[in-house]
């Protein structure tokens, strides 16, 4: 993450609270990385970790009765989003920056025909006529592998599977050539069988139409099949960053090393218990401003029950966030 | 994770976050707790059935429904003025006006004569109530009374006992019958379940309350007993089908869960499984729209009433007052207001617990992610 | 989609023959007879009224002569009560009257119900939310029987602007007013509090989340994409809602004198009018029926789930 001129996106300490009745729930609490043209960048933790409400404060889509982005910088060509007008915002959604979602059945509007939900977007952002977006819908029903994308195209969402959902939901993402797909969670839902294939799907497209893509997933193994760099999400803040392959093979933050001793092996002594990390992750309502993991560390140490370790820089690419790795 | 006890206070954790025990219908509780119409709906409610309740003690410090005292005919409310007052009153009035209407600016040696009568008959009258003699005319009507002398704060407390016990009845019937077969259509499927279906469908093609006005019409008796038998049979005979339809599509969407086919791989049999899985996971929602309901029969009862075919003198319901009240509407309107407001609030306050019920049993409601 | 549609039309006759057989044996349940409210008379008078009226022969074949009149020659049989004229004169002359009272209070509540439901959803929490809201608490609380003699106090007796009772022919328009609020009200705040809730729990759906992810505006957001999900749970209340406005009318009617058919209800039941209860319940059911199958029709056009299979 060095060059600076492919930087297209850069997250500058985001913050976002959320008001509940028994309290503040800091959901993303400090969180910082960057985002250059053509990278995919994966964003790992376990459930509630704070990945994707990340993202919905990137597209300002955190609902504000409850939520409040209370802080940090969002930088995209050259202007914060997070101070953008209601209409800058609305140009960006969808045409320069996409999402799609984990759960294609609940994700597309049963009421509407395929047709109407991918042709709006393209009709919106790119000023074409009904009949020319139709066309176009056609076309990126094609390019994401529906088969009879004519036929298919009039068809509502639940005539099709989940698979397919998907594909859809993609084709609806890049069909304005986004800078940056957002993808949360994008297989979680579907059969591995058909994850192996919506990732490989994702892989050619990115390509094709040069966008960055940032992926969450709880899933390390798509994390390592697809993704340049990775950021490790705990309790609403990023507690290691790197390339995968160097947070794969050497990781560094105990809870990175934890996460990946968890995964089972094929050479595993069959008789040996499977491993996994012990605790569970804290409650973030009124979370004390220590190191959130420390209760399941094994390295814990006394300053880390009373003083966050800020971000570290180890070499050029790694950081962590760990008393370990810190002078007190 | 460890925990620690603090002296008197809940355990915490690690980060001195306090741990709560959390169950789905604690949670609910504890929601409810914090919306204040709702509570004040309970408080209302809880209220209600209180004087209802103590009413049924002899001795309760009201008059009592059914004393007719003619000279007492429609009397206004008033907190101070005894009833000897306001007959005196009306009656100095009366006369003063026909003195007027002949053109004498007072009141002749007759007419003050009568008033003279009035104040010792006021005086002195008594009658016998619960063993003991009192004046009949020192009583207080807080509410006034009705074409028949009687105290409408009595009747519209009698009233809350046949109004709210209908609601009652109405609720348990819906309750045992709904569930009962809802449950078993919903989880039997198959035949059992098509004919059920069949037969709500049907029932939702009659205008279903024509038939329970249809009913009371043909078994109208005159003993007041029977026709309150007769009202509840009826409100009972379709008070459980909107239940039933509720708890069947529960119990649909429930049975394939997961936790009951983990049951079933037990050994578990199929009422176990349906009593102690799946009911409590539908109590939620049973609770909620019979709270709903509750108002539903109180209103129908009130509605039968009206028409004539439900309760009627010397017996009183909420209903009953109200229709009796309409038609002197406009020179006695406490004989409509009170019962109306008595009805309208505790309806209000049913409806409010039963919004508060309903928001606490789902969480996804108004402000949370 | 015609499949549907076709197939649902037709499962309204065997059920409407279904409800015709309920409704007549319901009807004979009662304990007494048409002639026996009459002064008493002569045994040989009452038996050839019951001879004329076929009263004498066994139950079963009473009923299959009425389904056969009923069926081949629209016939709903004589008034037992009101010589003058059959049933369905009475009947023809008073449904429209009921018919028209009943299809502007609905339209009244489903217009102002949902337009002030999306209001208030839209403005969750402020003061355009809790006015509508209260009157709405205020609505499904207060009976129609109190409601409409209050109006009638009001707006007929006290500031006289409008009639106290009568209908269009004699009265104008002005006449419908009041029933129709009185009517209307009950239903208008049920599908208002209906409509919000609704449209707040579709608002938080995932695929608002999608729509609002590509860019859309806020009003294209609710207007395309959430309103048909919100609207049908409205859609299936008007079934039922149906069958209570029918109820509503007895009373309404009752209070403004509305010569319709809902007077025939009690009436009839407490005469033994058979043939004219009976006709009046059939009529009912039918337009019951109709009201439900136009309703799952309107459900499956806007819900795409239901239709293609």
């Amino acid at each position: 993450m060095n060059n600076k001129k492919d930087m297209i996106l850069q997250v500058k300490d985001l913050q976002t609270y959320f008001k509940t009745d028994e309290g503040v729930v800091k959901a993303v609490n400090g969180v910082s990385f960057d985002l250059r043209a053509n990278e995919t960048l994966g964003l790992v933790g376990e459930s509630a970790c704070g990945k994707s409400v990340t993202n919905l404060s990137i597209m300002r889509l955190i609902p504000t009765p409850p939520g409040k982005i209370a802080g940090g910088e969002v930088i995209f060509e050259g202007q914060d989003i997070l101070k953008m007008s209601d209409a800058e915002i609305r140009a960006l959604r969808g045409n320069k920056i996409s999402m799609i979602f984990q759960d294609p059945m609940t994700s597309l509007n049963p009421f509407l025909r395929i047709s109407t939900q991918l042709s709006e977007t393209i009709m919106l952002h790119q000023g074409l006529s009904k009949s020319e977006a139709h066309e176009k819908s056609i076309q990126m029903l094609k390019v994401v592998g529906i088969p009879s994308p004519e036929k298919r195209v009039n068809d509502y969402p639940h005539q099709f599977s989940g698979g397919m959902r998907q594909r859809v939901m993609i084709a609806m993402g890049l069909s304005c050539n986004p800078k940056i797909l957002i993808a949360d969670e994008p297989t979680t839902a579907l059969d591995v069988t058909i994850q192996a294939q919506i990732l490989d799907l994702m892989r050619d497209l990115k390509d094709k139409f040069n966008s960055a893509i940032i992926l969450v997933t709880h899933n390390l193994g798509v994390v390592a099949g697809i993704c340049d760099n990775v950021c490790v999400m705990y309790a609403g803040r990023i507690v290691e960053k790197g390339t995968s392959e160097e947070v794969f093979h050497d990781p560094r933050h105990p809870y990175t090393k934890g996460l990946l001793k968890s995964i089972p092996r094929h050479d595993q002594e069959k008789k040996e218990r499977l491993y996994s990390i012990e605790g569970q992750p804290p409650n973030l309502i009124n979370l004390p401003a220590c190191c959130p993991f420390h209760p399941r560390c094994a390295h814990k140490s006394n300053i880390c029950t009373q003083q966050y370790p800020g971000t570290v820089k180890l070499d050029d690419n790694r950081e962590v966030s760990c008393w370990l790795f810190q002078s007190h | 994770m460890n925990t620690q006890e603090k002296n008197n206070s809940q355990p915490v954790n690690e980060f001195n976050q306090p741990i709560k025990g959390v169950s789905l219908n604690l949670d609910a509780w504890r929601r409810l707790k914090k919306n204040k119409m709702a509570i004040g709906g309970l408080f209302v409610v809880l209220f209600y059935i209180l004087i209802a309740s103590l009413a049924f003690i002899p001795g309760f410090p009201i008059h009592s429904y059914d004393k007719i005292i003619l000279d007492h005919q429609h009397l206004p409310p008033s907190l101070t003025k005894t009833a000897g007052d306001l007959l005196y009153e009306k009656t100095e009035k009366k006369l003063s006006a026909i003195a007027k209407k002949r053109g004498r600016e007072s009141l002749n040696e007759e007419e003050i004569q009568e008033l003279k009568d009035l104040r010792h008959q006021i005086e002195n009258e008594t009658m016998e109530e619960d063993g003991k003699t009192i004046k009949v005319h020192q009583r207080r009507y807080l509410f006034g009374t009705d074409y028949h002398g009687r105290d409408m704060l009595a009747r519209i407390v009698f009233g809350s006992q046949v109004s709210i016990g209908i609601g009652i009845v109405g609720t348990l019937t819906a309750m045992l019958i709904g569930i009962t077969i809802g449950s078993i259509a919903g989880y039997s499927g198959g035949r059992t379940d098509y004919f059920l279906v069949r037969f709500i469908d049907i029932m939702y093609s009659l205008p279903y309350m024509i038939l329970v006005i249809i009913f009371m019409a043909m078994f109208k008796s005159d003993n007041q007993i029977q026709r309150i038998i007769n009202l509840y049979i009826a409100i009972a005979m379709v008070s459980w089908l909107t239940m039933a339809r509720i708890v069947r599509g529960q119990f649909i969407s429930l049975k394939n869960s997961e936790f009951v086919e983990a049951a079933r791989s037990i050994g578990a049999s199929k009422t176990h499984i349906i009593i102690r899985h799946i009911l409590p996971n539908t109590l939620g929602i049973i609770i909620v729209f019979s709270t709903l309901s509750f108002p539903q029969f109180i209103l129908a009862e009130a509605f039968l009433s009206f028409l004539g075919l439900g309760i009627s003198a010397p017996f009183a319901s909420w209903g009953s007052l109200i229709s009796d009240a309409v038609e002197g509407m406009d020179l006695f309107p406490w004989r409509l207001f009170f019962p109306a407001a008595a009805m309208t609030i505790f309806l209000f306050a049913m409806n409010f617990l039963g919004d508060g019920l309903r928001d606490a049993f789902d969480p996804q409601s108004k402000n949370r992610l | 989609m015609t499949k549907f549609i076709i197939k649902r039309l037709l499962s309204i006759f065997p059920t409407l023959l279904i409800v015709i057989t309920i409704c007549f044996f319901l009807v004979r349940m009662a304990p007494g007879g048409p002639f026996d409210l009459e002064k008493t008379l002569p045994k040989v008078i009452q038996d050839n009224m019951k001879k004329k009226y076929h009263m004498d022969e066994p139950l079963w074949k009473q009923y299959g002569r009425y389904v056969t009149d009923l069926v081949f020659k629209l016939d709903f049989g004589p008034s037992y009560r009101y010589q003058d004229h059959d049933v369905s004169y009475y009947i023809g002359k008073s449904l429209p009257n009921s018919a028209m009272l009943g299809i502007i209070a609905l339209s009244l509540a489903v217009f102002l119900g949902v337009g002030v439901g999306i209001i208030s959803a839209l403005k969750q929490n402020t003061l355009a939310d809790y006015i509508p809201m209260s009157i709405a608490v205020i609505g499904i609380s207060v009976p129609n029987f109190v409601v409409g003699p209050v109006l009638m106090y009001y707006l007929a007796l006290k500031w006289q602007w409008l009639p106290t009772s009568g209908w269009i022919m004699e009265g104008g328009p002005k006449t419908i007013i009041m029933p129709a609020i009185t009517l209307s009200l009950v239903f208008f705040a049920y599908i208002a509090r209906l409509s919000r809730s609704s449209l707040l729990e579709v608002l938080r759906s995932d695929y608002i989340r999608t729509a609002r992810a590509k860019g859309l505006s806020g009003r294209v957001v609710i207007f395309k994409h959430a309103l048909k999900g919100a609207m049908l749970p409205v859609v299936s209340y008007l079934g039922p809602a149906f069958s209570f406005i029918i109820t509503g009318s007895v009373v309404v009617e009752s209070i403004f004198r509305v010569p319709g058919l809902a007077k025939f209800f009690v009436q009839s039941a407490l005469n033994r009018d058979y043939t004219l209860l009976l006709g009046a319940l059939i009529i009912y059911s039918s337009i019951l029926m109709v009201a439900n199958f136009v309703v799952d029709v309107a459900y499956s056009f806007i819900d795409p789930r239901i239709s293609y299979k």
